[in-house]
């Protein structure tokens, strides 16, 4: 999603092919160790929006190749673009890796749970170490953005080992309790479960 | 060769029912020119360590090596040389003499070395100035923010360029600006001034910049990692894979 919408906000400043329109994006993001995002996504993203009306294209060359379209956005699109600007925007906190290995050393007899904590913590403490020396490597004169970045990721990072001192320090409790058994639908298949 | 060398170092404090473990056998290595933090919850024994490889208490078993020399052995002079002349030590109250300056609060480790004052205060101005402090070296301390007064500490821990500083909880109370500044000065002082540091700290961003962390719980390691990938030797005795079946 914000993908498209970033293009959208891209074209506000004026029409422009695909491929300018991928390389903004990913300069704007932060730099291709950022944010990657390879031609095919931004196409497909440009047609379906292109479908819906948010977008308009220039008539194609004969051989048809989306390459040498030129993008332009509608006002439909500038409504879209707008409303999306004035919502709040949050990640999804809930889909979290760690979390499934935790949950599982529950239910498996030989994984430690606290060794899978340390493991964590360790490799927690290698990534913050990563970027904190990449940060220190950026110039706050003209790269001020890509730090504010950096800082972000830190900041994650730490509230990350909190937690992990948080799920650390209540283990036991959480040993004790009842595993989450699935909800069977009638049929005999388990429904989508939704945490909250 | 480890510059620090732990051995079996264990640390009671209390007789019969109320005896209270600090440490529990711990052993470890630290190579010169490493930045060692050591981390883990309260109590886990990681102030205790530091104090006990800075020779300033007592262990209740092993053995703690600094250079090659057992410290435990030696005379109390020969380890207050030592101390004097190979270590350097910043805590978390700072600990400057309040009615001295900070050029006079740096320079002395070197008076009491016997050096001149003159000289003792142009090499602890020196100092003053690469921790960004050169225009403040008539400041007392009541008169410098805690940023500033840590580097004053940092520059005495310094000044008698000893092989090692030994720092516990140097940004605890400090807010987060002036403790990464503090850190980055630390790193510095490895990277640049070629120091091996040892740091207590419960703050994951200070730990960030060292190139090793010790976990202890407990009173024992529980983890050593190195920061740039990989486990130090003696993960050896933990269990390294998880056993599936």
């Amino acid at each position: 999603m914000s993908v498209r919408y970033t293009l959208l906000g891209l074209l506000t400043q004026q029409p422009r092919y695909g491929y300018e329109l991928r390389a903004a994006f990913i300069a704007l993001a932060g730099g291709a160790d950022a944010w990657e995002v390879k031609p095919a996504q931004i196409y497909t993203t440009l047609n379906r929006m292109t479908e819906s009306g948010l977008v308009d294209k220039s008539s194609p060359e004969e051989d048809g190749r989306d390459e040498k379209v030129v993008f332009s956005i509608t006002d439909s699109g500038r409504i879209e673009l707008a409303h999306w600007l004035s919502q709040g925007s949050l990640d999804d906190p809930q889909q979290d890796e760690f979390f499934l290995k935790l949950m599982l050393s529950l239910e498996l007899p030989n994984v430690d749970g606290s060794h899978l904590i340390q493991t964590q913590r360790s490799a927690l403490f290698q990534e913050l170490h990563r970027v904190t020396t990449l940060r220190t490597h950026l110039d706050p004169r003209t790269e001020l953005a890509r730090i504010l970045l950096m800082d972000k990721a830190i900041m994650h990072l730490e509230a990350d080992l909190r937690w992990l001192d948080m799920i650390e320090s209540r283990l036991d409790e959480v040993q004790k309790q009842p595993l989450p058994r699935p909800e069977m639908h009638p049929r005999g298949r388990p429904q989508k479960h939704k945490l909250f | 060769m480890a510059i620090i060398e732990v051995k079996d170092l264990g640390k009671t404090y209390g007789e019969g029912n109320a005896i209270v473990t600090a440490l529990n056998s711990v052993n470890l290595a630290i190579e010169k020119g490493q930045f060692v933090a050591v981390m883990g919850p309260s109590g886990c024994g990681k102030s205790t360590l530091l104090h006990l490889i800075g020779g300033l208490d007592r262990p209740t078993t092993g053995s703690v090596s600094i250079d090659g020399k057992d410290i435990f052995k030696m005379k109390d002079e020969e380890l207050t040389e030592l101390r004097r002349r190979k270590m350097g030590f910043v805590f978390q109250f700072f600990n400057l003499i309040p009615v001295l300056s900070a050029v006079e609060n740096a320079a002395l480790p070197l008076i009491l070395d016997g050096i001149k004052p003159e000289a003792a205060q142009a090499r602890a101005a020196e100092w003053l100035e690469r921790n960004q402090m050169g225009d403040r070296l008539t400041h007392r301390p009541d008169q410098l923010s805690g940023g500033q007064q840590q580097r004053v500490a940092i520059a005495r821990a310094i000044v008698s360029e000893p092989l090692m500083l030994l720092a516990d909880e140097p940004t605890g109370n400090l807010d987060s600006r002036s403790s990464d500044e503090i850190a980055s000065l630390l790193r510095q002082a490895v990277t640049d001034w070629g120091r091996t540091i040892l740091i207590v700290t419960h703050d994951p961003r200070i730990a960030a910049y060292a190139d090793r962390i010790v976990f202890l719980k407990d009173g024992k390691v529980v983890d050593d990692t190195l920061l740039d990938g990989g486990k130090a030797e003696n993960t050896r005795m933990l269990k390294e894979k998880v056993d599936l079946l």
